[in-house]
C-alpha cells in the first residue's frame, strides 16, 4: 500500500468541496482498502465519509431512497425491501460474504471494481488499470468475462450483483458536487468500456453518491433474482438473472429482466421484456424469450458456456417467480 | 479397569485460547525492536534481471534497507535432503526462475513504510515467452531419477501378458489441476540475532527442519538457531518444508541488525511455498469378467519447475493397494516455468483419485457393484512390498459403509435415482493413504515432585489437536489423569521432533511420548517400590499397573499409592527422554460413499451427503480424528468441484492468488458428513496401536464424487475440477 492522507470531513458539502485528483471515498472499504493493498488503486488522499448523514431507507416521492453508506446487510433485512423488491433482498444476500455484507455500503456496491484477475496484478498489463497497456484477458484465462458490452479493450465483468437488481427496477442514483444535484438513471450511469475502460461510470471528479431511488413498481413485489456460481457462497456470478413480472391472468402483460455476469455492466434485457410480454406465464414462453437473452453475445475461448447457461438462469428464475403465491 | 484415557472425545485444550485470539501464532511473537521486511517478486515467469532501482525505496522515511542481489551477503544453499526443496536461493543472482520468485527485500520501521518502499523499487527485466501449459509439453515429459518416495518407474509382473489375459480392459486420460494449500494464516517469520545466535519464530510445520536449512544458509550448526512455534494456522503441507522467505528474513535481520518480521501477502503465498502440481495420467486396467485385476498401468505426468525434479502427486495406491499381479506405475516430470512444486494435503489423493475412478469405469463396463469389485481384488498385504499390514479391516470398512449409506438400495442404471428438482448419484471409493514410514522424533517426561507431568517434545501444533492428543497419549503411558499432564511442544530447545507432515505425528512424535514416558513411569514405580513405607514396597516390577494419578498392584487395586506421594517421598523430578526411532510404514484406509444432486436444466451440482468409515488403526481422541475425517472431505469436496490455480498461459503469472478467486468450498458447499472408525489397535503401531490418519480421509472421497456424478448423470467427468459449466455441456 502506499502512503497516503487520510480526511475525515463533517459534511456532504466538506466531502465534495475539493475535487482534487487521486481523491477517494472511503465508505465500507471492502473494495477501495483491497485495491489499495494491492496498489491497483493509489489515491493520495482518502476522504473517509462514514460519518457523514447519508442513512436511511425511507418512502420518498420519487420511490424508495436508499442511503448511499446503508450497509448491504441492513438493505438486506429492511422490511420495506424484502416486502416490496424481494429481488434486491436476493440479490444483496447471494453477494459476497457475511463479514462483507456487514461492511459494505450501497454506493460502494454500485462502484466496485471488476473482479478480472488482470486488472488485479499491477504487473501485467490491463487497459482499465493502465489505459492502452493492452488486454492479456482476452487471450489468457476468460472464463469468468463478459460476453456482452464487451470490447477489443476490454472484456471485464461488472460484478455487482445488486446493481444487477437495480437496472430491472429503474433505479437511479443521486449525485452531489460542488455544482449541485443530479439524478442519473442507473441504466446510464455505468459505461460500456468501448476505448476508454478506465471510464466506467458517469461520475464527474469529486462527485459523490449520496443515494439509490428505487421508483414505485407495485409488481416488483414479485420478483426473483437467482444466482448461478461455482460455489454457494462468496462468489461471483457465472449467470444471474433479475426478474419480475406483472400478469394479467395467465397472461405476461409486464416484465423486468436483467442479468449479471454477463456483461461488461448490469445488463437490462429489453428484447426479453418485450418478447414475454402477452406471452402465456408458461415455460414454453420463457425459453423462448431467453432466446433473446444472448443477442449479440460475444463467447470468449473460457466462456463459451455463458450464453446457454445465461438462457437457462432466465428460465429458472421465471419459472420461480410462478412458484411465488 | 476405568475407561482409557485415550480414545476419549476430549475438545482441544488449546480451542479457547484459539478462538479468543490468546493464542500467539509466529506474527504475534513480541520481540523488542522488530522491524518489518516486504519481499519484492518478480513480474515475470522467465528471464532475467537487467536493473533494479532502489534510490527511491531507499530514501523514504523509516526505511533500512532495500536489498537486492547486488546488496545482499551470499547464503549458502542447504541441501535438498534437510527439506529446503527449492535448487536455489533467491536474491542471489538476476535469473528468474518463476513468476513471484523475490528479488529484493525491503526492510523499514513500519509494516506500511516498508510496504511503500518495496512497491517503489523499480525491476528492470529481460524476459522470453514462459512455458507453463502442460498440455503443450507432454511431449517433453521425462523420467526423473528417483524420490525420497521410490523409483519413478515400477514394474511388477508383466503387464502386457496381464492385459493379454483380461477378459476386458478400460483406459481413460484424466487431468488434475495446479493447486494450492491456502492455510488460513500466512506464512510468517520473526528474526532475532544475538551475535551468531538466531532466534526465529515460525509459522512451521517442522521446526527442525526450519532449524537445520537455516544452520546450512548461514554456516551455524543447528544448536545456534532456535525456532519457536507455538501454533500452526494450517499449513497442509505449505509450512512443511523450509522456504526462501525464512532464509531472507533472517538474512535482513542480520544485515540491519535488527529482529525482522516477514509475512508473506496472500498473493505471495501462491509462488513462495509449493503448491499440488498439475497432472496429466493415463490409467490402464485389465480383469477377468468376474472382476480380478489382471493388470494395471499407471501413468502420471505432472509440472515440475525449472530447478526441481521431486515429484509428489506419488502413485502409492496403484502400487500398493490392490491384488493384482501385473502393475506398471510410471510418473513423468514435464519442466514448466512455474514455482517449485511441494506436497499438498493427502499427496497420493491426485492419483488415487485416478485409480479409484477407473474402477469405477471397470465396475460399470462389468456389470458389477463398485463395493463387489473392491472386495474381490482385497489384499491383505502390501502389494509393493509383500509385507503384511500391521493390520487391514478395510474389507470391514467397505460393508459397514454400504450399510451406514444404505447402498443396497442404489438403481445402479445411470441417471435412474431421481427426486422433485432433479438427478441424484451414488458413488463410493476406497480412500487409501500411507501414514508414518518417517523419521522419529524424541520426547523427554518429567514428573515432578507435585505428581504430575510435564512433556516436552519438538513436534508441532497445525490444528490438528496435537497438544490434546499427546497429552492423552502421555497420560494413558503414565497413568495419570489427563489434566495431571502438560504438553509442550514448538521450540527446538525440546528434544528433535519430525515434521507435522505425511500422517507422520501421532506414529512418530506419539511413539516418542510413549516410550518416553514407559521410562518415566518405570522409574517412577522403581522409587515405589524400593520406598519401604510404600504399600508397594517389594512387590515385582511386572505387577504394577498405574491408572488415573495411582499406582497399583495388578489384581489388589486397593493396594495402591499415588503418583504425588511417591513423588513427594521421592523428593526430586524424575525425568526420561526418548531418542527417535523411525516410523513402520502404515497404511491407513477406508471406504467413502457419496451423493451428490444434480439439477439438470442449469448443471449445478450438491453433493448431498457424505459416509466414510475408515480404520487407522486405534483412535486417539474421538473428537479430533472426526475432525480430520470432515476436513479431509471438505478438501475432497474443492479437489473435485472447485479448486483450480488458474495461471496466464502467456505470462505465467497467477491470475487467481486470493480468496475471493481460488475457489475453497464454504459451509454451504458441504453437506453432513458421517464419519465412522473401524478403532482397532494396529500391533504393529508404537504409539498405542494408532496409525497416522490426517492424509487418508480426502482420498476415495474425491473419486467417490465424481463416480456419484457418473452414477447421476452417465457421463465421466474426467477433467477436475468438475465444474457446472462441464455439466452442463455434458447434459446438454
Amino acid at each position: 500500500m502506499r502512503e497516503f492522507r487520510f480526511e475525515r470531513p463533517g459534511t456532504v458539502a466538506d466531502a465534495v468541496r475539493r475535487p482534487a485528483p487521486g481523491t477517494a471515498f472511503l465508505a465500507g472499504g471492502t473494495t477501495l482498502v483491497d485495491l489499495m493493498k494491492l496498489e491497483v488503486m493509489t489515491p493520495a488522499r482518502v476522504l473517509d465519509i462514514n460519518r457523514l448523514p447519508l442513512r436511511g431507507i425511507d418512502q420518498t416521492r420519487d420511490g424508495l431512497r436508499i442511503g448511499a453508506l446503508e450497509r448491504m446487510r441492513d438493505v438486506a433485512a429492511h422490511d420495506l425491501v424484502r416486502r416490496r423488491y424481494p429481488m434486491l433482498a436476493q440479490a444483496l444476500e447471494a453477494s459476497a460474504s457475511g463479514q462483507l455484507r456487514n461492511m459494505a455500503s450501497i454506493g460502494g456496491n454500485l462502484l466496485q471494481r471488476t473482479r478480472c484477475g488482470y486488472f488485479r496484478d499491477v504487473s501485467v498489463p490491463c487497459n482499465k488499470r493502465a489505459p492502452g497497456s493492452g488486454c492479456p484477458a482476452i487471450e489468457g484465462e476468460n472464463r469468468m468475462h463478459a460476453v456482452l458490452g464487451a470490447s477489443d479493450a476490454c472484456v471485464a465483468t461488472h460484478p455487482s450483483d445488486l446493481a444487477v437488481a437495480l437496472v430491472a427496477l429503474d433505479a437511479t442514483v443521486r449525485l452531489r458536487s460542488r455544482a449541485g444535484t443530479r439524478d442519473v438513471a442507473l441504466r446510464d450511469f455505468h459505461l460500456l468500456p468501448g476505448t476508454t475502460p478506465e471510464r466506467e461510470h458517469d461520475l464527474r471528479p469529486g462527485e459523490l453518491v449520496t443515494d439509490v431511488i428505487v421508483p414505485d413498481l407495485g409488481w416488483a413485489s414479485r420478483s426473483v433474482y437467482v444466482k448461478i456460481r461455482d460455489r454457494q457462497s462468496y462468489e461471483f456470478a457465472l449467470a444471474s438473472a433479475a426478474v419480475a413480472v406483472r400478469r394479467d391472468g395467465d397472461t405476461i402483460a409486464e416484465a423486468r429482466v436483467a442479468v449479471g455476469g454477463m456483461g461488461t455492466r448490469p445488463w437490462r434485457l429489453p428484447a426479453v421484456e418485450a418478447a414475454l410480454a402477452g406471452r402465456p406465464a408458461a415455460e414454453a414462453s420463457y425459453t423462448a424469450a431467453a432466446e433473446h437473452a444472448t443477442d449479440g453475445v460475444r463467447p470468449l475461448r473460457h466462456n463459451a458456456f455463458k450464453p446457454a447457461l445465461m438462457r437457462r438462469t432466465l428460465v429458472r428464475a421465471l419459472l420461480e417467480l410462478e412458484r411465488i403465491r | 479397569m476405568s475407561p482409557s484415557v485415550v480414545g476419549r472425545p476430549i475438545a482441544r485444550t488449546d480451542g479457547v485460547a484459539k478462538v479468543t485470539g490468546a493464542a500467539r501464532y509466529a506474527a504475534d511473537a513480541d520481540v523488542t525492536g522488530v522491524v518489518h521486511a516486504v519481499l519484492v517478486t518478480s513480474d515475470v515467469a522467465r528471464g532475467r534481471i537487467t536493473a533494479i532501482d532502489t534510490a527511491v525505496a531507499s530514501s523514504g522515511a523509516g526505511v533500512l534497507a532495500v536489498l537486492t542481489h547486488d546488496t545482499l551477503p551470499a547464503l549458502t544453499l542447504p541441501a535438498v535432503t534437510s527439506f529446503y526443496l527449492k535448487r536455489f536461493v533467491p536474491v542471489q543472482d538476476d535469473r528468474i526462475r518463476h513468476a513471484g520468485q523475490p528479488v529484493a527485500i525491503a526492510v523499514a520501521d513500519t509494516l506500511a513504510r516498508a510496504q511503500d518502499a518495496a512497491a517503489r523499487v523499480v525491476v528492470r527485466y529481460e524476459s522470453a515467452p514462459p512455458q507453463v501449459v502442460l498440455a503443450d509439453a507432454l511431449g517433453e515429459a521425462y523420467v526423473p531419477p528417483p524420490g525420497s518416495d521410490g523409483p519413478n518407474d515400477y514394474t511388477r509382473g508383466d503387464v502386457a501378458a496381464g492385459m493379454a489375459a483380461a477378459d476386458v480392459t478400460v483406459e481413460a486420460t484424466y487431468t488434475t489441476p495446479l493447486q494450492h494449500h491456502n492455510p488460513l494464516e500466512p506464512s510468517a517469520t520473526v528474526a532475532s540475532w544475538d551475535g551468531d545466535a538466531l532466534t526465529v519464530h515460525e509459522s512451521a510445520q517442522g521446526i527442525s527442519i526450519t532449524q537445520n536449512v537455516l544452520a546450512q544458509a548461514f554456516g551455524l550448526t543447528p544448536g545456534q538457531v532456535r525456532v519457536i512455534t507455538p501454533y500452526v494456522g494450517g499449513g497442509f503441507g505449505a509450512k512443511g518444508p523450509a522456504w526462501p522467505h525464512t532464509l531472507l528474513a533472517a538474512a535482513a535481520a542480520r544485515h540491519v541488525g535488527r529482529p525482522v518480521k516477514l509475512v508473506l501477502s496472500r498473493a505471495q503465498t501462491y509462488t513462495s511455498h509449493g503448491h499440488r502440481a498439475e497432472t496429466h495420467q493415463v490409467m490402464r486396467v485389465g480383469a477377468t469378467r468376474e472382476g480380478r485385476l489382471t493388470a494395471i498401468d499407471h501413468v502420471v505426468t505432472q509440472q515440475v519447475s525449472r530447478t526441481e525434479e521431486l515429484l509428489f502427486n506419488s502413485s502409492e495406491p496403484t502400487r500398493m493397494l490392490y491384488d493384482c499381479a501385473n502393475v506398471r506405475s510410471t510418473q513423468r516430470a514435464v519442466r514448466l516455468d512455474l514455482p517449485t512444486g511441494s506436497f499438498v494435503r493427502s499427496p497420493e489423493a491426485a492419483t488415487g483419485h485416478v485409480l479409484e475412478s477407473t474402477l469405477d469405469e471397470l465396475a460399470v463396463t462389468l456389470g458389477l457393484d463398485p463395493v463387489e469389485l473392491r472386495l474381490r481384488n482385497w489384499s491383505a498385504i502390501n502389494q509393493e512390498t509383500g509385507a503384511p499390514h500391521g493390520s487391514n479391516h478395510l474389507r470391514e470398512c467397505y460393508t459397514r459403509g454400504a450399510q451406514q449409506f444404505g447402498w443396497s438400495r442404489r438403481d445402479p442404471r445411470p441417471g435412474s435415482m431421481r427426486d422433485r428438482d432433479g438427478i441424484i448419484g451414488w458413488g463410493m471409493a476406497t480412500a487409501a493413504h500411507t501414514a508414518g514410514g518417517r523419521p522419529g522424533s524424541g520426547a523427554t517426561v518429567t514428573v515432578g515432585r507435585d505428581g504430575t507431568a510435564r512433556i516436552e517434545c519438538g513436534t508441532q501444533e497445525i490444528g490438528t489437536g496435537t497438544y490434546t492428543v499427546m497429552q492423552q497419549v502421555g497420560a494413558q503411558t503414565l497413568g495419570l489423569a489427563v489434566h495431571q499432564v502438560t504438553f509442550l511442544l514448538g521450540d527446538t530447545r525440546y528434544p528433535a521432533a519430525f515434521a507435522s507432515a505425511a500422517s507422520a505425528t501421532v506414529p512418530s512424535a506419539g511413539a516418542a511420548v510413549v516410550r518416553a514416558a514407559t521410562a518415566a513411569r518405570d522409574l517412577v514405580v522403581a522409587a515405589a517400590l524400593a520406598d519401604a513405607a510404600s504399600p508397594l514396597h517389594g512387590v515385582a516390577a511386572d505387577r504394577i499397573g498405574a491408572e488415573d494419578g495411582f499406582l497399583f498392584v495388578t489384581g489388589q487395586p486397593w493396594r495402591r499409592v499415588a503418583y504425588r506421594d511417591v513423588m513427594a517421598r521421592h523428593g526430586a523430578p524424575i525425568s526420561a527422554t526418548s531418542t527417535p526411532v523411525p516410523t513402520p510404514l502404515g497404511y491407513s484406509t477406508g471406504a467413502v460413499f457419496a451423493e451428490v444432486h444434480v439439477d439438470p436444466a442449469i448443471g449445478r451440482v450438491r453433493v448431498r451427503r457424505i459416509v466414510g468409515v475408515f480404520d487407522p488403526g486405534r483412535i486417539l481422541n474421538r473428537q479430533t480424528a472426526r475432525s480430520q475425517a470432515i476436513g479431509g472431505a471438505v478438501w475432497a469436496v474443492g479437489f473435485t468441484l472447485t479448486e483450480h490455480t488458474l495461471v496466464d498461459p502467456h505470462l505465467g503469472r497467477v491470475v487467481t492468488p486470493n480468496l475471493s478467486g481460488y475457489l475453497i468450498p464454504t459451509n454451504l458447499d458441504i453437506p453432513d458428513i458421517d464419519v465412522d472408525f473401524i478403532d482397532r489397535p494396529d500391533p504393529d503401531s508404537p504409539a498405542l496401536g494408532a496409525r497416522g490418519f490426517g492424509e487418508t480421509p480426502m482420498t476415495g472421497t474425491t473419486a467417490a464424487i465424481a463416480n456419484a456424478l457418473h452414477h447421476a448423470t452417465g457421463h465421466r467427468f474426467r477433467d477436475l475440477p468438475i465444474t457446472q459449466d462441464k455439466i452442463l455441456a455434458a447434459l446438454s
